[in-house]
């Protein structure tokens, strides 16, 4: 996968942007199949290419069973055994490579919500799964008939929490279909175009009331405050910053002023240099002993917010500057020693970040 | 940065290089010149000239026919698809059916009369329709040879000397035919059953020196330089020729790859062609030369 990605970066000069991508992943593959085909015309049997050629108006030429050299497809050459097998291969990894885009750009354009990872995942299994029963159905009636019958035995009641999350499963469904009849070239077509609509129809926000304000209209100030004038200090990953939802921007924001407040104003010495993260169910005990504990090893402290959670810990976060003489275990243990039986857990973060680990009470 | 023009022009040959190849035109042309140099070729006597696999739709080819004007068709054994093959090229060039509606049967041989054509099913059914074009549905004319219940037949050619069609039979249901070799003839000119004369050619004498046991044509046709009945029979392998009198002209094993040899053409060109039905493998019909004298 390094190999490909660096391939993609090649031919997108390591652009992130995700037309240009797909693009990019699209035309390999295009050239990859080539090759393929050119040096295994089997290829083209499996891909569907004969029932183009079938669809033409001109005379359909037969494929030469004497000539010597010539790849005349597996059913002339290699055992039905191998052939099937061969082609199944084929077939599936087929289906596989075409699925890897379609469920990139789901998880890319779930924007609003974040996109569930079942779906993504179904979104890869679900093709080759479609594909292998086709295969096995083939025209056959009676073996339709039963997996009818298998299938009306199985109960699925997975409720999809986004509509449009069925769009991808029938394309799922749609792309196995095409590669279980041996029409690759079909499901490739329909990968590519439904990942360009949607993404283009994702890009543009297509189908939006004029009277509704967007989410970028709503948040688009608070995010571009986030995400900085000044490029790159704040957020490494404008984009990322740019794609949350509201809930996710205003908890990030809020961690942000947190590091603000630890870091004090730019061009000064930062008044702290820790940050205590504390859960507790007993809140107003906890606070005493750590406060206790806080005077004992920090030369500057203060509560910078306490969260009550219904039927969880509640969280005391703590600005802390650690003396000199005085280590992060010190203060966790200090904590430990004052406060054991009143917290859950304890965490301190440091202001370097390789100093973070987590410690559990 | 000059890296697009090289990444374009990689992509492009690599697209360039999958998609060329000669032209449909090219190929066809340089099959038939081929064909004429080994049908030239002395020295490839009883060597197959050409062998072509066919489509998926004609997986269980089941007879061949050949017009007045030299054209091959085939059918399928259980739908009434009627392909029209370029044999010398290789190619499919049209196909059509028998029947407004989808007709299904046990099919098994093809015939050409002029422009009349006839499917044969195994249980002595004839249908008559005319030559359609490409995918278009023709209409049929059912005859009943009524002589299902004396024979399974899988084979029926064109007697142009007799006005007649040849059918053979290849399992015998009655008990006083069930030793020999079995063939109607069809008259085209008379009606009813005054129209249908049988003769018969004892298996001892039809297999001769060969170790079958018994013969079961699955395709015959008439010899255009003999006049002689050419036979295959895929359960033995066999390739015979008779006299329309009766006598054995030949009785051989049939050589090369012929799986399930299920038609046989003889071109007014002399060219030998048999086609097989799918079994562990394509489809195929395969061509030979044959001689212009009488065999």
């Amino acid at each position: 996968m390094g190999f490909f990605r660096r391939l993609i970066d090649f031919f997108t000069l390591g652009s992130d942007h995700p037309v240009r991508r797909l693009l990019a992943y699209y035309l390999v593959l295009a050239a990859v199949v080539g090759v393929l085909i050119y040096f295994f015309p089997v290829f083209d049997k499996v891909i569907g290419s004969a029932q183009i050629d079938a669809a033409t108006t001109g005379p359909q030429v037969l494929e030469d069973g004497l000539k010597s050299g010539t790849i005349r497809g597996f059913d002339a050459e290699l055992s039905p055994r191998l052939e099937f097998t061969l082609s199944t291969l084929i077939i599936l990894m087929g289906t596989l490579v075409l699925m890897l885009p379609v469920s990139w750009v789901y998880m890319s354009t779930r924007y609003n919500k974040g996109h569930d990872q079942q779906v993504a995942q179904t979104l890869i299994f679900l093709p080759l799964v479609v594909a292998g029963v086709v295969l096995v159905v083939q025209n056959s009636l009676a073996l339709a008939f039963s997996l009818a019958g298998v299938v009306a035995a199985v109960r699925f009641r997975t409720t999809l929490r986004d509509t449009r999350d069925v769009v991808f499963i029938f394309l799922a469904i749609a792309v196995g279909f095409a590669a279980g009849v041996q029409t690759l070239i079909v499901a490739a077509l329909v990968s590519v175009v439904f990942n360009f609509v949607l993404i283009l129809t994702w890009r543009y926000d297509f189908g939006r009331s004029v009277l509704t304000p967007t989410a970028v209209s709503e948040w688009g100030a608070p995010l571009e405050e986030l995400a900085g004038s000044r490029a790159g200090k704040n957020v490494s990953d404008r984009d990322l910053v740019l794609a949350l939802d509201q809930k996710q921007a205003l908890a990030l924001a809020e961690r942000f002023a947190r590091v603000r407040r630890l870091l004090g104003p730019q061009g000064h010495k930062p008044r702290y240099n820790a940050v205590l993260t504390v859960t507790t169910e007993a809140l107003s005990e906890a606070q005493a002993a750590i406060a206790e504990a806080l005077d004992q090893v920090a030369g500057r402290w203060r509560l910078d917010e306490a969260v009550s959670n219904e039927g969880k810990p509640s969280e005391l976060y703590y600005l802390v500057r650690i003396r000199k003489s005085m280590s992060r275990d010190d203060l966790l243990t200090a904590v430990r020693d004052r406060a054991a039986d009143k917290i859950t857990s304890a965490d301190v973060q440091l202001s370097k970040t390789t100093d973070e680990h987590e410690d559990k009470s | 940065m000059r890296r697009p023009p090289l990444a374009a022009a990689l992509t492009a040959a690599l697209l360039a290089g999958a998609g060329c190849g000669n032209s449909d035109v090219d190929v066809l042309a340089t099959r038939e010149t081929r064909l004429a140099a080994a049908l030239a070729d002395t020295g490839s006597a009883g060597r197959p000239v050409a062998r072509w696999i066919l489509p998926p739709d004609l997986a269980e080819i089941s007879g061949l026919a050949l017009t007045p004007d030299g054209r091959l068709f085939a059918h399928n054994d259980e739908s009434s698809l009627i392909t029209e093959l370029d044999y010398r090229r290789g190619a499919v060039i049209k196909q059509f059916y028998v029947g407004k509606q989808n007709l299904v049967g046990d099919f098994e041989g093809l015939a050409c009369v002029g422009d009349r054509f006839f499917l044969l099913s195994s249980n002595g059914k004839l249908y008559e329709f005319a030559e359609g074009a490409a995918q278009e549905r023709v209409d049929y004319t059912e005859h009943d040879t009524r002589l299902g219940k004396e024979c399974e037949f899988e084979s029926v050619a064109y007697d142009s000397t007799a006005n007649a069609l040849i059918l053979a039979c290849k399992n015998v249901k009655s008990k006083r035919l069930e030793s020999m070799l079995v063939f109607y003839r069809y008259d085209l000119d008379a009606t009813g059953e005054a129209g249908v004369s049988e003769f018969t050619i004892p298996f001892a004498e039809a297999i001769g020196g060969n170790d079958w046991k018994q013969l079961h044509p699955t395709d015959l046709t008439v010899d255009p330089f003999s006049g002689n009945y050419v036979l295959v029979a895929a359960p033995e392998k066999a390739f015979l020729s008779i006299t329309p009198a009766g006598a054995v002209v030949f009785s051989r094993p049939l050589s090369g790859r012929h799986p399930q040899s299920e038609g046989i053409a003889i071109t007014r060109d002399g060219i030998l062609i048999i086609s097989d039905e799918s079994v562990n493998a394509a489809a195929t019909i395969t061509l030979y030369r044959w001689p212009r004298g009488a065999v």
